[in-house]
């Protein structure tokens, strides 16, 4: 069944149904969680966590303005924490379907915005080696529930949106089609920056390169939306991407000795990173040389892409040398590349708590209290296609691919989304 | 401009200390802003009092082409007759003892040649505010420029917030992972280095009050010091111990109680400044790993955290490494030296505290006014 326009309330009339005169909220939003596995130091148990136990922000603590009134886990195993969460907050419902994580047994939608965290978890994997989570799945399963029920309501979805393209799209699609506030995507866009420097809007950029760290199909997706969310406030927003190639093995290296990407800007974000292997023991922090790299990288990948208005932007995955996520770019204007850092304080090594979540969390809450998105689904439309097309790439031999599909155009925010309060 | 000729004073130069750490950075550079900068200065000489094992000193030298000296005295003199170095880098452990010695014969040194060349010393300038003014009075004497300290005050934070320049602060609280004999100095000086920032800058210490134990969490039912600054403190906090530790969960370490539980040997030292402004630094190791801090200031809180970067790199030691490097360049120091005085004082009222009963210990010798830099010195490149 397809909805009209008429047909579909977002979020209940969220924006002027919520806020009274005196700007406190009349009602607060119930939330909905649906997860793959809840465990410590998963996504789940960082997003969702915060909306139960809240988190510092601020200059203070901050407890959500939503009630998380229910949790789906799909695989809860050995390891789980989401059983001593329900423990703790007895008013969240413990659901055994998606439909009553999102209806809480009243038979129509009873919740006013969807959390959909399906990472982490035993899911098959493919012939391309992409784990098959369900994010599809759970996502229509929503979906036809916010159709029973004639009513859209705001909903965030961890990471990209499929391992599958056209599974991907059509998320997409339906969510346009449907009006639904629309969130995904990495907690990177949204973390502190080090500096902390945003890319002015309308710069013209020549060549746009990230360096980060971490497997297929899943790290190199935070490098993708690190470096998709700072090139689309260039001149022009984003026109979309023409073609994706990925370099492994002797590709790899020999792109990296003919200069196909420009080692400046490699150079520049290992400048930013703060976890650098050192190239010799006794040594703290130094940069490497070329042959260092060579021998500190562990399967080093890339994937190098054109976009329509002929900026390419690089993807460098080096595993070994370092453990961040760092972004660098060549502006038209300035000698020196831009370059930043995004601040990924990943626990058990460096921190206890991922606070990248936090701002993540906050933008999300923000959704759910304006039923506006603070961040364009496009941007992870786009990267969803792009690691698709990235790792289709490395299973054809690091074969060009053409992607007339990622003709994706959209604009940047207007205001910056990352953390700097 | 010729390049300068740096002489490297240290205890021992060991593998992974983050004092020498520092040096190292004047022999294979380091990043600042996107690049990764060769500094202006050269380590042309060295002198290493200790030989401990894994000692790096020789192979350095070897390495990057500086020599070694049997003494103070010949390093300063790089093997001739009289003082011929560009700047001194005093770097050494916080516990050897080996400051003090190697401060007084670079003075003697200087002394010797009638005057002094910039000079840094890492961390506090002594044990005892004694021994800090005696580098102070000399440089006053020979007239070089002195810059010491610690690195946190130049340190990236998050996030990127500083005390408005002359703005009215009411009252700040430091919180450190550990105490006195390691981080609590590193935080003291950070929290300094933001107060500072006040209407009429710094006018000095009045009194300074340890307190422990439980002692510690009744003065923060008395509002002696602000449960609501430690609260925004800690939530700069990315590592809170207990629970999160165990599953992962966020926690709101104050309002849960669990920082005195987990703080179990807590130390809180209470600062009056002379014009009544408080500084609070807890010493809540077992609560946290890392350094944060908040203050009242007119129409709000400001919270950040002191970034601390995890070895091997070590990052939080680049801003200050820039300071260093502009001082051997210009001759001139970025940051007052009686920042490093007060701390060093404050330290040593703190721990006679401590032992007589956590007794109020005025500090009229702490009465020492100055003025912030202008610009904020924390690393934003």
């Amino acid at each position: 069944m397809q909805l009209g326009r008429r047909d579909v309330v977002v979020g209940a009339g969220v924006a002027p149904l919520l806020w009274s005169r005196g700007g406190r909220a009349a009602k607060r939003p119930k939330i909905a969680a649906v997860c793959t596995a809840y465990f410590k130091y998963s996504h789940a148990q960082h997003i969702v966590g915060r909306f139960l136990d809240g988190y510092g922000w601020n200059g203070g603590y901050h407890h959500p303005e939503v009630d998380l009134v229910s949790l789906y886990v799909e695989q809860v195993g050995a390891d789980d924490v989401s059983r001593e969460r329900l423990a703790r907050f007895p008013a969240v419902r413990s659901c055994q379907t998606i439909n009553e994580a999102l209806n809480l047994g009243s038979g129509k939608l009873a919740v006013d915005g969807v959390l959909l965290i399906g990472e982490h978890g035993k899911y098959p994997r493919n012939d391309r080696d992409q784990t098959m989570y369900p994010r599809y799945e759970h996502f229509m399963e929503t979906v036809k529930v916010f159709k029973q029920s004639r009513r859209v309501v705001p909903v965030f979805l961890d990471k990209h949106l499929s391992w599958s393209w056209d599974k991907a799209k059509q998320m997409y699609d339906v969510s346009r089609s449907m009006r639904i506030p629309f969130q995904a995507g990495s907690s990177l866009p949204a973390t502190s920056r080090i500096p902390s420097v945003e890319m002015l809007p309308g710069a013209k950029l020549r060549e746009a390169l990230c360096v980060g760290y971490g497997g297929v199909d899943s790290y190199d997706f935070h490098a993708l939306e690190t470096n998709q969310c700072m090139v689309e406030r260039r001149k022009g927003g984003e026109p979309g991407v023409n073609w994706v190639e990925a370099y492994r093995g002797d590709k790899f290296w020999k792109a990296w000795e003919d200069g196909v990407w420009p080692s400046q800007l490699v150079y520049a974000c290992l400048a930013r990173s703060h976890t650098v292997t050192p190239a010799r023991p006794g040594m703290g922090h130094m940069m490497p040389s070329p042959a260092d790299v060579r021998r500190l990288c562990k399967d080093p990948y890339a994937y190098r892409y054109q976009h329509a208005d002929g900026l390419v932007s690089s993807v460098l995955m080096l595993t070994g040398l370092v453990q961040d996520f760092n972004f660098a770019a060549r502006i038209e204007g300035r000698k020196e590349p831009f370059s930043v850092q995004m601040y990924l304080p990943m626990p058990p090594a460096r921190a206890s708590l991922a606070s990248s979540f936090s701002p993540l969390a906050n933008n999300i809450e923000k959704m759910f209290l304006t039923g506006k998105p603070t961040d364009p689904i496009e941007r992870t439309l786009l990267t969803t296609g792009l690691l698709a097309a990235g790792v289709e790439s490395l299973h054809q031999g690091d074969k060009r691919i053409t992607t007339p599909h990622l003709a994706i155009k959209y604009a940047a925010p207007r205001e910056s989304t990352f953390w700097r309060t | 401009m010729p390049e300068k000729r740096i002489a490297l004073l240290t205890s021992a130069w060991t593998s992974g200390s983050r004092v020498l750490g520092l040096a190292d950075r004047f022999l294979v550079g380091y990043p600042w802003a996107g690049t990764w900068h060769r500094p202006d200065v050269r380590i042309v000489a060295a002198y290493a009092r200790d030989k401990p094992d894994k000692e790096l000193a020789a192979e350095r030298a070897k390495e990057f082409g500086f020599t070694l000296f049997p003494s103070v005295a010949e390093a300063l003199h790089i093997g001739g007759a009289k003082l011929a170095v560009d700047g001194v880098l005093l770097l050494t452990l916080d516990a050897d003892g080996a400051r003090e010695e190697l401060v007084k014969a670079c003075v003697a040194v200087f002394d010797q040649a009638g005057r002094g060349v910039p000079v840094f010393v890492g961390g506090p300038l002594g044990q005892t505010f004694e021994q800090a003014a005696f580098v102070v009075k000399a440089a006053r004497r020979l007239k070089f420029p002195l810059l010491c300290g610690s690195p946190l005050p130049l340190a990236v934070r998050l996030p990127a917030v500083d005390v408005p320049l002359a703005a009215a602060v009411e009252e700040a609280l430091v919180v450190s992972p550990g105490g006195w004999d390691g981080q609590g100095y590193h935080a003291l000086e950070a929290a300094l280095c933001m107060v500072e920032r006040r209407r009429g800058g710094e006018t000095g210490i009045k009194s300074v009050q340890s307190l422990g134990g439980d002692g510690v969490w009744r003065a923060g039912e008395d509002a002696r010091w602000s449960k609501l600054l430690l609260r925004a403190a800690l939530s700069r906090s990315d590592s809170p111990q207990g629970t999160t530790i165990a599953d992962g969960r966020t926690q709101d370490l104050v309002s849960n109680g669990e920082v005195a539980k987990l703080a179990a040997n807590a130390r809180a030292c209470l600062v009056e400044h002379t014009d009544g402004t408080r500084t609070s630094v807890m010493l809540l190791e077992g609560a946290i790993k890392d350094f944060t801090f908040a203050a009242r200031v007119k129409g709000g809180v400001i919270a950040t955290q002191f970034f601390v970067a995890p070895p091997p790199n070590s990052t939080e030691t680049v801003g200050l490494c820039r300071k260093v490097e502009d001082l051997f360049v210009s001759g001139k120091a970025a940051y007052p030296v009686e920042r490093t005085l007060l701390a060093t004082g404050i330290i040593e009222a703190a721990r006679k505290s401590w032992v007589s009963g956590f007794a109020r210990v005025e500090t009229p010798h702490l009465a020492i006014r100055y003025q912030p830099p202008r610009d904020s010195q924390f690393c934003r490149e």
